[in-house]
């Protein structure tokens, strides 16, 4: 139940930064930080790699509409098999720098099939464009974590 | 022996993973079949009431100042339309002295945007027009300040828009008044280059930038931009021209399809 209320959060604020809180077409993937935080207490590491897959092509085909089919599914099932794989102890002691992580990791696999021409004709570029990204996207993150308490609540999960 | 341990429960995830990795690369490389795409749309269609309360919100915040421009670019277009009158009458007097070929009217279609392309850089958006309307794969579109991208996909009454920005668009342009002509490719926000441009070309800083008529989809003439710098390459005989598009292109809310032109 809890899963399902915070993905509804997420797919809303998704569609806010989206349509109204774009910066220079730059936006924060807030599906994917739920996806991060709701597979770090899963235990079942399996699960939580086909929950980040359905969870990557459902947005493929309602949200994200300009990107490649399949590629939100790629870097979900991705970051939800690392969140998955940490244990109790290590969540409890670096909880913010282990989704930032794999944060980033995925943004950096969303860049590359984003910004693939980027990559090879001007390095500089896609290096700058994978910063901002990550950087937005981060800001935002450790603002909705510290306010909606999501700490706690994995930690309780 | 091997399959065993292979197989074991301790794999099992990665498996999975691998499984999951392998699913999304075919679909990733099956995106351009019609028929995932068709399917696609069909999905984004029947999900749109997700984004209109946002895209209202989003019409209501801009509708004022959008007035306001609008009132000052009507009245502006109103002088030079009176001027533009009158150049006509003697364009089409000399073109006929000539025996010049009769120009074709585009035809537009005007539609709504339905969903942009959610993803950290838009590239594609969903508009509410499709072939019932007349709209066909490879039609330009054009905001009311010039292009901003193609047709790629349409269903009975949505179509799907590659902008400008996406990293595979490709136009082929030219430069006015020098008329020279180049392959524009998106650079970064309302920034584009335009690459194969002869390095003797008498290209100035203002000079704007319309499509060029090379274009098997696009009519000529239609307006991109404008110049804003030239680079010229020490180890090559091209030049580099950068433009600025004069559509915002994250913020567009109505645009109007070309659904007859001259290379239609």
């Amino acid at each position: 139940m809890l899963f399902f209320q915070y993905f509804l959060i997420s797919v809303l604020l998704q569609l806010l930064f989206s349509e109204l809180l774009t910066i220079n077409g730059f936006q924060p993937n807030i599906v994917l930080l739920f996806v991060i935080l709701s597979q770090m207490p899963e235990s079942n590491t399996s699960k939580a790699v086909l929950i980040g897959f359905v969870t990557g092509l459902f947005c493929d085909l309602v949200l994200f509409t300009g990107s490649y089919i399949g590629l939100s599914s790629l870097v979900f099932s991705i970051c939800a098999f690392m969140s998955s794989r940490i244990r109790y102890n290590f969540v409890f002691r670096n909880f913010d720098s282990y989704w930032i992580l794999t944060l980033l990791v995925g943004i950096a696999i969303y860049c590359l099939f984003r910004y693939d021409f980027l990559f090879f004709s001007n390095f500089f570029l896609f290096l700058r464009n994978f910063l901002l990204i990550s950087l937005y996207s981060v800001l935002v993150s450790y603002i909705l974590v510290k306010i909606l308490s999501l700490r706690k609540v994995v930690l309780n999960a | 022996m091997i399959g065993a341990r292979l197989f074991n429960d301790k794999n099992v995830p990665l498996f999975t993973l691998l499984i999951c990795i392998f699913l999304s690369l075919a679909l990733i490389f099956s995106d351009s079949n019609e028929k995932v795409q068709s399917f696609r749309i069909s999905i984004t269609k029947n999900f749109s009431f997700l984004y209109q309360p946002f895209n209202w919100i989003d019409n209501q915040s801009f509708l004022l100042k959008k007035i306001e421009v609008l009132s000052s670019e009507n009245l502006k277009l109103n002088l030079e339309n009176e001027l533009l009158s009158s150049n006509k009458i003697e364009n089409d007097y000399l073109r006929e002295f000539l025996n010049f070929q009769d120009r074709e009217k585009y035809k537009f279609v005007g539609s709504d945007v339905i969903s942009r392309g959610n993803t950290s850089n838009l590239n594609t958006i969903l508009i509410d027009t499709g072939f019932e309307s007349g709209v066909k794969k490879n039609n330009p579109v054009l905001s009311s300040r010039g292009v901003v991208g193609k047709i790629i996909a349409s269903s009975a009454n949505t179509s799907v828009v590659q902008l400008i920005s996406d990293g595979n668009f490709r136009l082929s342009v030219r430069v006015m008044p020098s008329e020279s002509e180049g392959i524009l490719r998106w650079r970064s926000n309302t920034i584009c280059e335009i690459f194969e441009v002869k390095k003797t070309s008498d290209i100035n800083i203002g000079d704007s930038v319309v499509t060029s008529n090379l274009s098997t989809y696009f009519p000529p003439d239609l307006p991109i931009g404008k110049v804003i710098s030239i680079h010229d390459k020490s180890d090559s005989f091209n030049k580099v021209v950068r433009l600025e598009l004069h559509s915002d292109l994250s913020k567009l809310n109505q645009l109007f399809v070309i659904i007859e032109g001259d290379n239609q």
